[in-house]
C-alpha cells in the first residue's frame, strides 16, 4: 500500500474544510510582556501575534513549552490583559465577559472544586450561565451521559481519576452548549483510549458545527484532529496553515508496505531510481509534523525573528 | 506486613522512647508531702522541678497547676511581654474609667500571664486596696476592695511560695490599711465579723473571737514572711530589714493601742502590752546584719556605750594628763582666727565663726590611735589594743543609733515598758471611762475619774519622764485634758492652779493648741505657753 | 451604665441636628474626597505611562466597567458563588472554629470567677467577646485565603471564563462567608445564652439556724442573718423578711451580686424547711427614656457643666452640696401611655467627699420634679446616695402634697408633666462641701423591662456587623494580594478598626509621648511619656518623621470603621436595652463601609489579571 503523502489523517466524516468564512477569533498584533513586581520586563511571552480562527474549524496552537500558546489562550479568554494589540472573540474584546456566554473552556488541568460531585459541579457552572433550574438539570444529565460518568456522578471530584476529572472538565466546558470551545492541552494525562475518545469527541463537536481552538505540545493530537495549525516558538508565530498543506511542503515520500518479497522491494527501488529519486528509508517512519516542528525550532534558534509565511 | 514499614515504625518508637528519657529527666515532678514535710520516699523531682524549687517559683504542688494561666501563656505564643503590657495598660484605663470590675478581671488575666512578676502583684494589689478602695463612698464597699487587694496578694503568694515580700504585704495591708484608716473603727469591726472563706486564710473557724483582730492577723503574716527568710533563706530584696523584722512586734504594739481605743483594758490590755514589750525586746536582741557588714543588736546601744566609755577610761588611765596635753597642742596649732572663734561664746558667734569653730573642734579631737601612739612604750601595746577597741565600739554605737532611728526603737521600748505598768493601765482605763461619763453628761463622775486618772498618770510620768511630751502616743492624753477642762467649764469651776499634770498640760498646749480651750486655761495659768499666732485672713 | 458617646435619634444622626453635622454628609464628603484623590492619583500614574488621553480612557473604562458589572449582577450567579463559598467554608472546617467555641464554653469556668461583684456582667461580656473574637477570626481566615487559594489552584479559571462578572465573584464570596459566619453566630448565640443562664443559675441553703438571732460581738455589732454560700456569695435576710417568712411563708433575700432569691417556708411534720428559688433580676434589658442634662452652678445660674474634682476622666461632672448647684434632666415622651403606673426613676450617681464627714452616713441629696412649662415644682424625696448601684425611685401617679398633707394630692401627669410630655428632674446634693458626680446617662426613666434574650440577640447583631465588615475587607484585600498578605492586611484593618480612636489621637498629635518614632526613641532611652526629649538630631528626625506619618494616619483613621463603636456588648452586659435607633445607626454605619469596600473589591478584581 502506498500513499502519496505522509499525512496519517483519517479523513473524518464531514468536511475537513472550514464551513464558513466568518471569523470567530481574531488577534491583531497581540503581544504580552510579563513583568515582575517592580514593573521590570521579565518575559516577552507573545510577540505581535496575528491570527484568525474561523467558524467551524479545529484550530491548533502548537509549540514547545513556553512558546506562548497558553498565553494566547489566556489572552483570548480575558484571563490576561494584552500588553499591546487586541484580542477579539466573536468580535468583542476579550475582556468583555458577555463573550463567555458562547465559549466553553477546558483548562490545561481541570481546575474544578474538588469538594463538589459531578452533578453539583455542572449545576454550579450552569448557574453561572444563569440557566433556569430545569435547563440546568437537563444539561447536567445529558453531559454526564455524554462523558460517560453516570456511574460516578455522586462522587466528590477528589476521588476521581485523572481521566474522569478530564471528562468532567470537558462536560463543564460544554454546559452552555458553546459555539467556541477552547481546549488547553486536551489530552495530557490521558491514557491512549482516553486520548482517542477525547479526539473523537473534538471531531464530533466540530461536526456539530462548533469551532474548536486547542493548544497542545503533543503533535499527534494536532495532527489527528486539527484543520489548521499555528506553530509558535518563543512567543513568535512560525508557521500557520492547513495541516495537510503544511506537511505537503516536504518533498519526501515515505513508503510503507507489508508482505513484500525481496524482489518486490528491489523492484520498488528500481522504480524510484528510474524517477531519479533515492530510497531514503524503509524503516519505521517518524512523524513528519515532528520534523517540521523541530526544523522550525532549529531554524528559529538560528535566525531569531523570522516570522511565519502565512498561507491561507 | 511490609518489612520496611515495620522497621520504620520500630525506629519511630525508639526515637520516641529516646526523647522520653530527657523529658523525664527534665520534668519529673517533685513528690513532696503536703505541708512541705520531707518524707522518706520523697524525691526532689526532675531538673525543671528542682529549678522551680531553687527559684521559689513552684506552682504549688501537682494538681494545683493553674490551667487557665498555662493556657493564656500558651495562647500568647511567646508574646507574653507584649500581652502583659497591653493588659497593664488596659487595667490602667479601666481604673481611670472607674470600671472596677474591668480592673479586677484584667488583673486576674495579668496575674495568670505573669505569675512570677512580683512587682505586678505588689503594685496592683496596692492599687486595689489603696487607690480603688477610696473611690467608694460606702465604707462597706471600701472594705470590700481593701480585701480584694489583699486577696490578690494572697493569690500571688500561692504562685510564689518563696516570696516574703508578698506575704509581708498581706500583713501590711491587713494590719495598717484596716487598722490606721480614718474609718478604722468600722473596718476593724467588719474584719472581726467577716466570714469570707477566702480571706485571709487565717482559719476563721479555729480562731477565737479574741484573735480575730486585724493587727494580730497581720502579725501572723509578718511572722510567716520572717519564717520564709529565716527557715528557707528567702531574700527580702531591697526592703529595709529593720522595718521588715520589727513588724510583728510593731503589730503587737498597735494591737495594744487599738485595744485601749476600743475600751478594752485590765487583763487583756496588760497581756497585750507585756507581750508587746517582750516582742520588742526580742527584736532588739535579734542579730541584725547592717549595710556596713556588722551584726548589731538594737537593744545593746547602752551596753556598747558603756564598754566604749570603759575602754577610753582605761586608755586615759595608762597616761594621765596626756589627753589634756594633746588637746592643748592641737589648740595651739589652730590659726588665730579659729582660736578667736572658739573663744567667742556660742551665742554671739557669726556664721563664719561657727564654721571656723566647728572645723577647729574637729581638728582638736584626739583620735584614739593618736593617743595610743603617745603612751609610754611600756604600755603602748596595751594602749593600742584599747584604742582599737574604743574605735570599734564607737563605730558600732553610731551604727546602732542610726538603725534605731529607722524603727524609733527607743521610743517604743520605753512606751511598752511604760504602758504595761499598773498606773499607766489604770490611768488609761479611767480616762476612757471618764470620757464615757462625760458623753453621758455625768459630770461629777467624769471629773472624779479624770482626776484619778491624772494622779495615776503623774506616777507614770514620774517614772517615765520622756513621756511628758508624747508626740507619738496618740490623742488620748490631750483628749483627756480637753475633756477635763470641758467638764470643769461646764461645772463653772476654774481650772485648778495646782493641776497635777501641769507639765503635761503645758506640753500639750505648746504642741497642739487647737485641741484645748486655751483662753480658759490661761485664766488659771499666767505662765501658760502663748497660743499660736493665727494666720491672717482666716476666721 | 457608662455611655461615653451618646447617639442622637437615627434621623438626627443621619441628617444633622444641632452641632452634629449628620453622618450621611460626612460619609458623602469622605467618599467624594477619596474618589477625587483616587482618580487624580490613578490619572497621574497612568498619564506617566500612557499619556493623558489613554489614561482618561482607561479610568473611564474601569469605572464604567464596574458600574456595568453592578447593573448586570445576576442574583442566580451570586447565589451560586455564595453557595460555593459556603460549601468551601464548610470544607475548610469552620467546624473546628465552632468546636473551639464549645471548648471555650466548657472551660470558661477556669477563666471566670463567679465570686465577682457582678457575675452576670462578667459572663455576658465574656461569651459575647469570645464569640466575637472567634467569629471575627474565622471571617478573617475564610475571607482572606479564599480568593488567593482559588487563584493559586486556578479554579478561578473555570469561573471567570463563564459569563461571571468580577463583581459577582467578589459579592458572592463576601455573602457566602458572611452567611457561614452568620449561621455559626446564631448557633453560638443560642449556646452562649444557654450557657450564661445555666451558669448563673444557683440556689442557696437556708436553715433555721441561719435565721435565728445572732449573738452580738464584743463591740455590740450583731452579725447579719445570711444564707449559705454558693458561687462564693451569700445573701442577707433582713429581719423584716424573717418576720414575713414566719407569718406568710414567703420572703425575699437581699440583693447580692446583682440578684436575689425568693424564699419559701415549707412545714412538713412539724419541721420547717426553707427553700430558695432561682436567682432573680440577674439578666435585664431595661428600656430607658433618656433625657438631656444641664447644670446649675453654685450661684444658681445655668451652666453647661458642673465642676471637675480632679479626675483624669471627665465623664462625671460634679455639683457642690448645700448650694443651689444642681443637675437638671429634661425628659420628653413622658406620657400616660408609656408610664401607666407612675414613673420609675433610676439613677447611678457618684459621690465625692471633700472631707470624710460621718463615715457611716451616706451623702444626702434631693430629687425635685418640675413641669418645664408651668415651672410647678414638687420635691419628690430626699435620698441617700448609693454608688455603683442602680437606685430606683418611684414617682406615683398621685403625689402627696408635702406642704399641705391634708390638701389634695398632686396629679403627676396633670401638673408636673407638661402637656407635650416633658418633665424635668433636678438632682441636688444637700450636704455642704460634698459633691455628686453626674453624667447624662446617670439618671433616666425606666419605661419598661425588655426581654433579656431579645437584647442579647441585638447584641449579636453588632458582632454580626463587625463580622460582615471584616469579611468584606478580607475579600477586598484578597482580590489583589496573596493569602498571607491579605490576611495581614485584613488583620491590620481589623486591629486598626479596633484602635481607630488611638489612631486618631496619633494623627491629630494628641497622643501623650508623641507619635510612633518619638515613642520608639522614648522606649530606647527609657523615658516616660511626659519627659522632655533631648534636643538632638535623632529626636528631630523622629519628630519630623512623625509629622509626615500623621498624614497617612489621618486618612487611615478616617477611613477605617470604628469596630469598637460598633460593639454593643456593654449594653447587654449592663442590662440595658439596645435601642432601635442605636441598632439602626450601627447598621447604617456598617452599610456605609460595606458598600465602598465592596465596590473597591469589584474594581480591584476587575483590574487584575486572573492568570499568571
Amino acid at each position: 500500500m502506498m500513499q502519496s503523502q505522509a499525512v496519517a489523517l483519517e479523513a473524518p466524516p464531514g468536511a475537513a474544510q472550514p464551513t464558513g468564512t466568518d471569523v470567530i477569533i481574531e488577534t491583531r498584533n497581540l503581544s504580552k510582556i510579563y513583568r515582575d513586581f517592580w514593573g521590570r520586563q521579565k518575559v516577552r511571552a507573545l510577540k505581535a501575534l496575528d491570527l484568525e480562527v474561523r467558524r467551524g474549524e479545529i484550530f491548533g496552537l502548537l509549540g514547545p513549552n513556553g512558546s506562548g500558546k497558553t498565553t494566547t489562550i489566556k489572552l483570548l479568554l480575558g484571563l490576561l490583559f494584552p500588553t499591546s494589540g487586541q484580542a477579539l472573540v466573536f468580535g468583542k474584546d476579550a475582556s468583555d465577559v458577555t463573550k463567555n456566554e458562547r465559549i466553553g473552556y477546558l483548562p490545561e488541568e481541570s481546575y474544578l472544586y474538588r469538594f463538589l460531585n459531578a452533578e453539583e459541579t455542572l449545576d454550579f457552572y450552569g448557574r453561572l450561565f444563569d440557566m433556569p433550574p430545569e435547563v440546568r438539570r437537563q444539561r447536567t444529565a445529558d453531559l454526564i451521559h455524554l462523558v460517560k460518568l453516570d456511574w460516578a456522578k455522586r462522587r466528590q471530584l477528589k476521588e476521581y481519576s485523572k481521566g474522569m476529572t478530564r471528562r468532567i472538565g470537558l462536560a463543564q466546558a460544554l454546559i452552555n452548549d458553546p459555539e467556541l470551545i477552547v481546549l488547553d492541552e486536551p489530552t495530557t494525562g490521558l491514557d491512549p483510549i482516553g486520548c482517542r475518545e477525547m479526539k473523537d469527541l473534538i471531531l464530533e463537536l466540530r461536526d456539530r458545527g462548533k469551532t474548536v481552538l486547542m493548544c497542545s505540545h503533543l503533535l499527534a493530537d494536532v495532527q489527528d484532529v486539527c484543520d489548521r495549525i499555528a506553530i509558535l516558538h518563543q512567543g513568535e508565530l512560525k508557521e500557520l496553515g492547513r495541516v495537510d498543506s503544511l506537511l505537503k511542503i516536504r518533498d519526501v515520500t515515505e513508503i510503507r508496505a507489508s508482505g513484500l518479497s525481496d524482489a518486490a522491494k528491489e523492484e520498488i527501488k528500481s522504480v524510484i531510481a528510474r524517477h531519479s529519486g533515492q530510497l531514503v528509508s524503509m524503516d519505521n517512519p517518524t512523524s513528519t509534523l515532528e520534523e517540521l516542528f523541530l526544523s522550525i525550532v532549529q531554524d528559529s534558534e538560528a535566525r531569531p525573528g523570522r516570522r511565519a509565511r502565512v498561507e491561507q | 506486613m511490609n518489612r520496611a514499614s515495620f522497621i520504620r515504625k520500630l525506629i519511630y518508637l525508639l526515637l520516641i522512647l529516646a526523647l522520653l528519657v530527657p523529658l523525664s529527666y527534665f520534668s519529673q515532678p517533685a513528690t513532696v508531702a503536703v505541708g512541705n514535710q520531707p518524707n522518706a520516699g520523697d524525691h526532689a523531682g526532675g531538673k525543671l522541678a528542682r529549678m522551680r524549687a531553687e527559684y521559689g517559683i513552684s506552682q504549688a504542688n501537682l494538681g494545683e497547676i493553674d490551667p487557665a494561666g498555662e493556657t493564656i501563656k500558651l495562647a500568647t505564643l511567646g508574646l507574653r511581654g507584649v500581652a502583659a503590657n497591653l493588659l497593664w495598660e488596659k487595667a490602667n484605663t479601666a481604673k481611670m474609667k472607674e470600671d472596677w470590675e474591668g480592673v479586677q478581671a484584667t488583673l486576674d488575666q495579668l496575674a495568670k500571664l505573669e505569675p512570677h512578676f512580683i512587682s505586678v502583684w505588689r503594685y496592683q494589689a496596692w492599687n486595689v486596696s489603696y487607690n480603688i478602695a477610696v473611690e467608694f463612698d460606702d465604707y462597706h464597699q471600701r472594705y470590700f476592695w481593701i480585701k480584694e487587694g489583699i486577696k490578690y496578694l494572697q493569690r500571688g503568694s500561692r504562685y510564689n511560695e518563696l516570696e516574703p515580700r508578698l506575704i509581708y504585704d498581706v500583713g501590711l495591708f491587713t494590719a495598717h490599711k484596716i487598722g490606721v484608716a480614718d474609718e478604722k473603727h468600722q473596718y476593724r469591726e467588719l474584719f472581726r465579723i467577716d466570714d469570707d472563706e477566702e480571706f485571709p486564710d487565717h482559719n476563721r473557724q479555729l480562731r477565737s473571737q479574741d484573735r480575730r483582730d486585724n493587727w494580730l492577723v497581720g502579725q501572723e503574716y509578718f511572722e510567716k514572711a520572717i519564717a520564709l527568710v529565716e527557715d528557707r533563706g528567702a531574700s527580702i530584696h531591697a526592703m529595709n530589714p529593720f522595718l521588715f523584722f520589727s513588724q510583728p512586734a510593731m503589730c503587737q504594739i498597735d494591737y495594744a493601742i487599738a485595744l485601749a481605743e476600743d475600751g478594752v483594758f485590765e487583763e487583756k490590755g496588760r497581756v497585750a502590752w507585756t507581750d508587746a514589750d517582750d516582742r520588742w525586746m526580742k527584736f532588739g536582741l535579734r542579730d541584725m546584719p547592717t549595710s556596713d557588714n556588722l551584726i548589731i543588736h538594737l537593744a545593746e546601744f547602752e551596753a556598747v556605750q558603756e564598754r566604749k566609755a570603759k575602754a577610753i577610761e582605761d586608755l586615759d588611765a595608762l597616761a594621765p594628763d596626756l589627753r589634756d596635753k594633746m588637746v592643748a597642742e592641737k589648740r595651739n596649732k589652730l590659726s588665730p582666727e579659729e582660736q578667736a572663734a572658739l573663744n567667742t561664746p556660742l551665742a554671739s558667734r557669726t556664721e563664719q565663726e561657727h564654721q571656723l569653730a566647728a572645723d577647729a573642734s574637729m581638728r582638736m579631737l584626739v583620735r584614739h590611735d593618736e593617743f595610743a601612739d603617745r603612751v609610754d612604750e611600756a604600755h603602748r601595746t596595751k594602749a593600742r589594743e584599747l584604742a582599737s577597741e574604743a574605735t570599734r565600739l564607737e563605730i558600732l554605737a553610731s551604727v546602732i543609733q542610726r538603725d534605731r532611728d529607722v524603727v524609733n526603737f527607743n521610743y517604743w521600748r520605753n512606751r511598752c515598758k511604760m504602758e504595761k505598768t499598773e498606773p499607766a493601765l489604770e490611768a488609761r482605763r479611767l480616762m476612757h471611762q471618764a470620757k464615757a461619763d462625760y458623753d453621758e453628761a455625768r459630770l461629777a463622775q467624769a471629773r472624779q475619774k479624770y482626776e484619778d486618772a491624772f494622779k495615776h498618770w503623774r506616777k507614770t510620768i514620774d517614772e517615765f519622764p520622756m513621756f511628758v511630751d508624747d508626740a507619738v502616743g496618740g490623742d488620748a492624753i490631750p483628749e483627756a485634758l480637753a475633756g477635763y477642762a470641758d467638764v470643769l467649764k461646764q461645772l463653772d469651776e476654774p481650772f485648778p492652779r495646782d493641776f497635777v499634770l501641769k507639765d503635761v498640760l503645758f506640753a500639750a498646749m505648746r504642741r497642739n493648741p487647737m485641741a484645748l480651750p486655751l483662753d480658759y486655761l490661761r485664766a488659771s495659768f499666767e505662765d501658760a505657753p502663748p497660743g499660736p499666732e493665727m494666720p491672717r485672713g482666716q476666721p | 451604665m457608662i455611655i461615653e458617646n451618646e447617639y442622637p435619634p437615627y434621623f438626627e444622626w443621619l441628617l444633622a441636628a444641632g452641632i452634629n453635622p449628620g453622618a450621611l454628609w460626612i460619609w458623602l464628603l469622605t467618599v467624594f474626597c477619596l474618589l477625587v484623590v483616587g482618580l487624580l492619583a490613578s490619572f497621574i500614574v497612568l498619564t506617566a505611562r500612557h499619556g493623558p488621553a489613554k489614561a482618561g480612557d482607561l479610568i473611564f473604562k474601569a469605572l464604567a466597567g464596574v458600574a456595568n458589572d453592578v447593573v448586570h449582577t445576576s442574583p442566580r450567579r451570586v447565589y451560586a458563588l455564595a453557595r460555593l463559598a459556603v460549601q468551601e467554608a464548610i470544607r475548610r472546617r469552620v467546624l473546628v472554629g465552632f468546636m473551639l467555641f464549645i471548648l471555650i464554653l466548657l472551660f470558661a469556668g477556669w477563666f471566670l470567677d463567679p465570686g465577682r461583684t457582678d457575675p452576670a456582667k462578667l459572663y455576658l461580656s465574656f461569651v459575647i467577646n469570645a464569640t466575637s473574637y472567634l467569629v471575627l477570626f474565622l471571617a478573617l481566615v475564610l475571607s482572606a485565603f479564599s480568593l488567593p487559594a482559588d487563584l493559586q489552584n486556578k479554579t478561578i479559571y473555570t469561573i471567570v471564563t463563564k459569563p461571571v462578572r468580577p463583581a459577582e465573584v467578589v459579592l458572592g464570596r463576601t455573602l457566602g462567608f458572611a452567611a457561614v459566619c452568620t449561621g455559626l453566630l446564631v448557633v453560638m448565640g443560642v449556646l452562649s445564652y444557654a450557657f450564661v443562664v445555666r451558669t448563673l443559675d444557683h440556689t442557696h441553703s437556708l436553715t433555721a439556724d441561719d435565721l435565728a438571732p445572732k449573738a452580738p460581738t464584743e463591740n455590740g455589732t450583731v452579725p447579719p442573718n445570711r444564707t449559705g454560700t454558693t458561687a462564693r456569695h451569700r445573701h442577707e435576710v433582713k429581719s423584716d423578711q424573717i418576720k414575713r417568712l414566719a407569718e406568710e411563708g414567703q420572703a425575699v433575700t437581699e440583693t447580692e451580686q446583682g440578684h436575689y432569691h425568693e424564699i419559701t417556708a415549707v412545714t412538713r411534720d412539724g419541721v420547717t424547711e426553707y427553700r430558695l428559688g432561682p436567682p432573680l433580676g440577674q439578666l435585664k434589658a431595661r428600656v430607658p427614656v433618656r433625657g438631656t442634662l444641664s447644670f446649675r452652678d453654685r450661684g444658681g445660674k445655668p451652666a453647661e457643666k458642673g465642676i471637675n474634682v480632679g479626675n483624669e476622666w471627665m465623664y462625671h461632672s460634679y455639683i457642690e452640696g448645700g448650694t443651689p448647684a444642681a443637675g437638671i434632666w429634661r425628659f420628653s415622651g413622658v406620657t400616660r401611655d408609656h408610664f401607666p403606673n407612675g414613673v420609675v426613676l433610676e439613677m447611678a450617681i457618684r459621690v465625692f467627699r471633700s472631707f470624710k464627714g460621718v463615715v457611716d452616713q451616706p451623702i444626702l441629696g434631693s430629687i425635685t420634679l418640675r413641669n418645664p412649662d408651668t415651672r410647678v415644682e414638687h420635691l419628690l424625696e430626699n435620698f441617700q446616695a448609693k454608688e455603683y448601684a442602680v437606685d430606683q425611685h418611684l414617682v406615683p401617679l398621685e403625689l402627696d402634697n408635702l406642704e399641705d398633707p391634708q390638701g389634695p394630692k398632686i396629679d403627676l401627669f396633670g401638673e408636673l408633666v407638661s402637656s407635650d410630655g416633658e418633665l424635668e428632674v433636678e438632682i441636688r446634693c444637700l450636704e455642704r462641701a460634698q459633691f455628686y458626680g453626674l453624667a447624662q446617662p446617670s439618671v433616666y426613666l425606666l419605661r419598661r423591662e425588655g426581654t433579656p434574650w431579645v437584647n442579647f440577640a441585638k447584641g449579636y447583631v453588632a458582632i454580626w456587623l463587625q463580622m460582615v465588615l471584616v469579611t468584606a475587607f478580607g475579600v477586598m484585600w484578597s482580590t489583589f494580594l496573596n493569602g498571607p498578605v491579605a490576611l495581614l492586611a485584613t488583620l491590620g484593618s481589623m486591629v486598626g478598626g479596633f484602635f481607630v480612636t488611638f489612631l486618631q489621637s496619633l494623627a491629630l498629635n494628641r497622643s501623650l509621648g508623641g507619635g510612633t518614632f518619638e515613642s520608639l526613641i522614648r522606649i530606647g532611652q527609657q523615658k516616660n511619656l511626659t519627659e522632655q526629649l533631648e534636643q538632638n538630631f535623632t529626636s528631630a528626625v523622629a519628630v519630623g518623621l512623625d509629622k509626615v506619618t500623621r498624614i497617612p494616619l489621618f486618612v487611615v483613621s478616617r477611613v477605617l470603621p470604628n469596630l469598637r463603636e460598633l460593639n454593643d456588648v456593654q449594653y447587654v452586659a449592663d442590662g440595658y436595652d439596645i435601642s432601635a435607633d442605636l441598632l439602626a445607626i450601627h447598621l447604617t454605619t456598617g452599610l456605609g463601609y460595606f458598600i465602598p469596600v465592596l465596590l473597591l473589591g469589584f474594581l480591584f478584581f476587575k483590574l487584575r489579571e486572573v492568570a499568571k
